[in-house]
């Protein structure tokens, strides 16, 4: 792992990437406690397999 | 889906010594981003593989993506002649971790760690700033989108401060 406490350097290519950041998503995040995030984790992992399925059904002939 | 929940807590009751790590790290630190499995690195001493092998036993895990009928036994000894097994299990996909590229084994990992609540019990989990090294250590593309984002989470929790 990078050594120490230290303060981690920017990269200039995190730093391009981090411009597409929707933050507005981070702050409501971290309004939520601990528990909620991973409750709302699951619930997006539901979703995606439901999608998932749906996807699947309209591929069977 | 991840049964979290229930995951951590069979964890936790087993004693098992683990950090989680990976997306559902992230998760906890506030991520926006979905991920399907749940990443730990657990501590190779014998005791510890035996909470782990006891832990888990209820949950019939099994190598994932392996063809169905495919020996595998789950026993201290499978643990120690493997490293990393990817599992699924009845509460959903976990990943369970020997050593980590570019961080190493539990133990080394263990300083940058930080004790969360959720779901009634305790679960050590990477610190926001050693996931991000970790992630920057293991220097995989594919990870570039997911350190942004973690970075632009630090920054927004320190302008909270």
């Amino acid at each position: 792992m990078h050594p120490g406490p230290g303060p981690i350097p920017p990269d200039p290519i995190i730093e391009a990437y981090k411009k597409d950041i929707d933050r507005t998503l981070l702050r409501e995040n971290l309004k939520l406690s601990v528990e909620d995030r991973l409750r709302q984790l699951m619930q997006l992992q539901q979703f995606a397999e439901e999608l998932r399925k749906a996807g699947r059904a309209v591929r069977r002939p | 889906m991840t049964d979290f929940s229930s995951l951590l807590r069979v964890l936790a009751d087993g004693h098992v010594e683990y950090v989680l790590v990976g997306g559902a790290a992230a998760t906890v630190h506030g991520s926006a981003r979905l991920t399907l499995d749940v990443d730990v690195i657990y501590r190779r001493t014998p005791e510890n593989l035996s909470r782990i092998v006891a832990s888990l036993a209820e949950t019939e895990p099994y190598l994932r993506g392996a063809p169905a009928g495919l020996p595998f036994r789950w026993d201290v000894e499978t643990l120690q002649r493997g490293l990393n097994f990817t599992l699924i299990t009845t509460l959903g996909p976990i990943d369970l971790l020997g050593e980590i590229t570019g961080a190493g084994p539990y133990e080394k990992v263990l300083p940058d760690t930080m004790v969360v609540r959720a779901f009634g019990v305790e679960c050590r989990c990477i610190t926001l700033e050693g996931l991000i090294r970790l992630k920057r250590a293991a220097g995989r593309i594919k990870d570039l989108e997911a350190i942004a984002e973690l970075e632009a989470l630090r920054e927004e929790r320190d302008h909270e401060r």
